[in-house]
């Protein structure tokens, strides 16, 4: 079965911070970017932005570091999820994540994003095609390496 | 959620947190609005702009950071540029709904510090720190500086450059590497307090009244604006995209409107040479889906490594057309120079316009210009003027301190070729005496010669007379050049555009400019009902934009008394175009006036142009400041 998960242009990301204000939005009934599942960093002076969200890695770094099992890995859709019953936000995970995919918030607490059951509404308010939901097999389009380039040129 | 205000005061470093009264917001809104009202009570009538007791106020739009295109915020003090008169200015990026998430709706700063500091507000807190070592800085070095002493890469910043420091009197204030709250000199008032920055960090939730309400607000919205006409356009160009319009319909400044149509330009100068050769990035303020802003790099020439962001429509007419230049890289070189520093584009353009037409004119001479050669196009001329001008030093440093009072230093013909309105340049790389509605509609703008206002866009598409009628309430003529219907169409122009800068929306998401899918009314009250719980009408928006329109009216009656003699374009509106397209158009003043007449009936002034006493009954507005906050 076609495993979706997320791809990142960060060279198309402007730094509207659509995705977040939409996730707060259905998460946490509340515009609250600092509570998305999913942040933007913005780097060099407004010189690159870079989504930040969970890949849904084949081999998650996140499930080996947590002692309470509290992510795990669904075998069907390859969607990695996080209990909050169990997590006690001890933060593991976010030093494991390769990523930088796990949200800490102000109050220390640990988000992780769940797919939106697989319609993200993050990727449904990107207006450029940043942050995409797609068959890992398949990947997107487009040069992952330009908005690097573009870092270090254009500043 | 109730919205707070926080007063502060810059001699004694205290701050007063306070509540937002409900009645205030639903007269006022936020940001122009209130702001407005805030300028009214807590100025002394006849303050010096520039002293200690001469409020600064800063305030985000009401629903800025709860729906889409709203992260807008405004700056309003008496303003130092434009003689004494209203001063407010409206600025994009991530500043706003930053202010929000921190906590704050508006701020209000009185008082001078005793030595250079920027606020450092977040979460609820505002901090007063040292800015010695910002002090001398320009904005890109400023916000380096500041992300290191706060150890935060996240915050968003509102500051000045030299040029408020130096107290230039079109200084802005300025936000990111491009956005600025400009015209009317409100970066001037800020460097007269010593606040070089106001960084902000917010990491708190905003509390809509009905969430499920506004996320389907959010979606329809986001859904109506990217899917108009206009849309596609406005997310790859911005607004450079303007520009050959503006230029092939012969509405350009061509150097300082002497002409309207600039020939070298063709090939030259377009949005799509800018997006081949110079763009590396395409940005968006908070929230936006149109990107509408570039980030760019000169790459080759004597401005090789030159980077910013920007430059808009304006930058591009301004610093191209008005002063005889075909060169996209010097447009570039100076805009970078004039976001460093903190400059305005429309007063610092125009007055270099100005003074390069005295001395094609042989009115000034190297003898007044300090060994400058200001032959048209000039570009080594063009930056040490902008140079002089945020330094204070020679012929651009005497520009910057007196602004339009600049004709006094010069032979008195000078001051013909100075087109001015209530101080402030009038905005040079466009003039719309063709255009009867935009005419009026800027000509009467409270802060003079203002196409942020009274721009009325629609007006240049010929539409039929039906549509007009439908959007406007009343007929209107499809011709560019009748003036039927015309004062009408500016009055609500200048009530939308009000509207709009109270709520925080961007106008570019709005019918604004010319896209008539685009919101509305009708959507702003989506949005406030949703966010507020209120029962809004489109009525009573309208009403907030008359009531904050008339209330700046009552603001300049007592600051300056001159009222209906400033409500006059500049003399080049009523001389003929000389080249096609729209060769020969002008106003003549008899039809003008009659005009300002009918303008002033449908606002409920009287002949001089100030508020009758039933007009501020009826809007709810005393003369004697309330004083609710």
């Amino acid at each position: 079965m076609e495993q979706k998960t997320f791809f990142i242009r960060a060279d198309y990301c402007t730094g509207c911070e659509l995705c977040q204000i939409a996730c707060s939005m259905v998460k946490e009934k509340a515009p609250n970017p600092a509570r998305a599942r999913i942040s933007i960093k913005r780097l060099v002076i407004d010189g690159l932005m870079i989504p930040y969200i969970c890949l849904n890695c084949k081999k998650p770094a996140c499930i080996e570091a947590c002692r309470r099992k509290a992510i795990v890995k669904d075998a069907k859709t390859g969607w990695v999820t996080i209990d909050k019953e169990k997590c006690n936000n001890c933060a593991l995970c976010v030093g494991a994540c390769p990523f930088s995919a796990l949200v800490v918030t102000p109050e220390k607490e640990i988000l992780l994003c769940d797919v939106c059951g697989g319609s993200p509404k993050c990727v449904e308010v990107c207006p450029t095609g940043a942050i995409q939901f797609v068959d890992r097999e398949q990947g997107v389009e487009g040069p992952t390496d330009r908005a690097a380039v573009n870092m270090f040129e254009a500043t | 959620m109730t919205e707070k205000i926080a007063i502060i005061d810059l001699s004694s470093e205290q701050v007063t947190v306070k509540e937002i009264p409900e009645e205030l917001l639903r007269m006022y809104l936020g940001g122009e609005g209130l702001n407005t009202y805030l300028l009214y009570n807590y100025s002394e009538p006849g303050v010096d702009p520039l002293s200690p007791e001469s409020p600064l106020i800063f305030g985000t739009g009401l629903v800025s950071g709860y729906d889409v295109s709203s992260s807008r915020f405004e700056v309003t003090a008496k303003s130092p540029e434009g003689e004494g008169g209203f001063g407010t200015s409206n600025c994009g990026g991530h500043w706003s709904a930053e202010l929000k998430l921190a906590g704050f709706q508006h701020l209000l700063i009185k008082g001078k510090a005793s030595r250079p500091v920027y606020l450092w507000v977040h979460d609820g807190e505002i901090e007063f720190r040292d800015a010695a070592f910002l002090w001398g800085h320009d904005t890109y070095e400023c916000q380096e500086l500041i992300q290191d002493d706060l150890g935060d890469t996240q915050v968003k910043i509102a500051m000045i450059g030299q040029a408020g420091e130096n107290l230039v009197k079109f200084a802005n204030v300025m936000h990111g590497l491009k956005r600025a709250a400009g015209r009317t000199g409100m970066g001037c008032v800020m460097g007269s307090k010593l606040l070089k920055a106001i960084v902000v960090r917010g990491k708190q939730a905003l509390q809509p009244h009905d969430p499920e309400r506004l996320l389907e607000v959010f979606k329809n919205h986001y859904k109506q604006i990217t899917s108009t006409k206009i849309y596609p356009v406005i997310s790859r160009y911005g607004t450079l995209t303007i520009f050959c319009v503006a230029n092939q319909s012969g509405t350009m400044s061509v150097r300082n409107n002497q002409s309207n149509y600039f020939e070298e330009a063709e090939g030259h100068l377009d949005d799509e040479i800018f997006e081949e050769q110079y763009k590396t990035k395409t940005l968006a303020c908070y929230g936006c889906p149109l990107r509408c802003s570039h980030r760019y790099k000169i790459n080759s020439g004597p401005y090789m490594g030159t980077w910013g962001e920007g430059p808009e429509f304006y930058m591009m007419a301004g610093f191209g057309p008005a002063v005889g230049n075909a060169d996209w890289d010097l447009i570039l070189a100076a805009n970078t120079l004039i976001n460093r520093y903190g400059l305005d584009v429309g007063s610092s353009s125009g007055y270099i316009a100005w003074l390069m037409e005295l001395w094609q004119r042989g009115i000034i001479s190297e003898k007044d210009t300090g060994g400058l050669n200001l032959e048209w196009g000039n570009k080594e001329s063009i930056l040490t003027l902008l140079h002089q001008m945020a330094r204070n030093e020679g012929l651009g440093g005497m520009i910057g301190q007196r602004a339009s009072r600049a004709t006094e230093e010069f032979k008195p013909e000078a001051a013909k070729y100075l087109y001015t309105q209530r101080g402030m340049m009038h905005e040079s790389p466009q003039n719309f005496r063709a255009a009867r509605a935009t005419a009026l509609g800027e000509a009467t703008g409270n802060r003079g010669s203002d196409h942020l206002k009274g721009r009325c866009s629609l007006e240049f598409f010929g539409m039929p007379p039906e549509v007009l009628e439908k959007i406007y309430g009343k007929p209107i003529a499809s011709a560019l050049n009748s003036w039927e219907g015309k004062p009408w169409m500016a009055a609500w122009t200048q009530n939308f555009t009000t509207v709009i800068d109270s709520l925080g929306y961007c106008k570019f998401a709005t019918i604004w400019p010319g896209s008539t899918h685009n919101l509305n009314y009708g959507n702003f009250c989506e949005t406030l009902n949703a966010v507020k719980g209120w029962d809004i009408t489109p009525g009573e928006l309208m009403e907030i934009g008359e009531r904050v329109w008339s209330l700046q009216r009552v603001f300049i009656q007592r600051e300056t008394g001159a009222l209906r003699e400033h409500d006059i374009p500049p003399s080049i509106y009523f001389q003929p175009q000389p080249l096609e397209p729209l060769k020969g158009e002008k106003l003549d003043h008899d039809s003008y006036n009659q005009a300002l007449d009918e303008y002033y009936e449908i606002r409920g002034w009287t002949k001089d142009g100030a508020p009758t006493d039933e007009t501020l009954v009826k809007l709810k507005l005393d003369k004697k400041p309330t004083n609710l906050i």
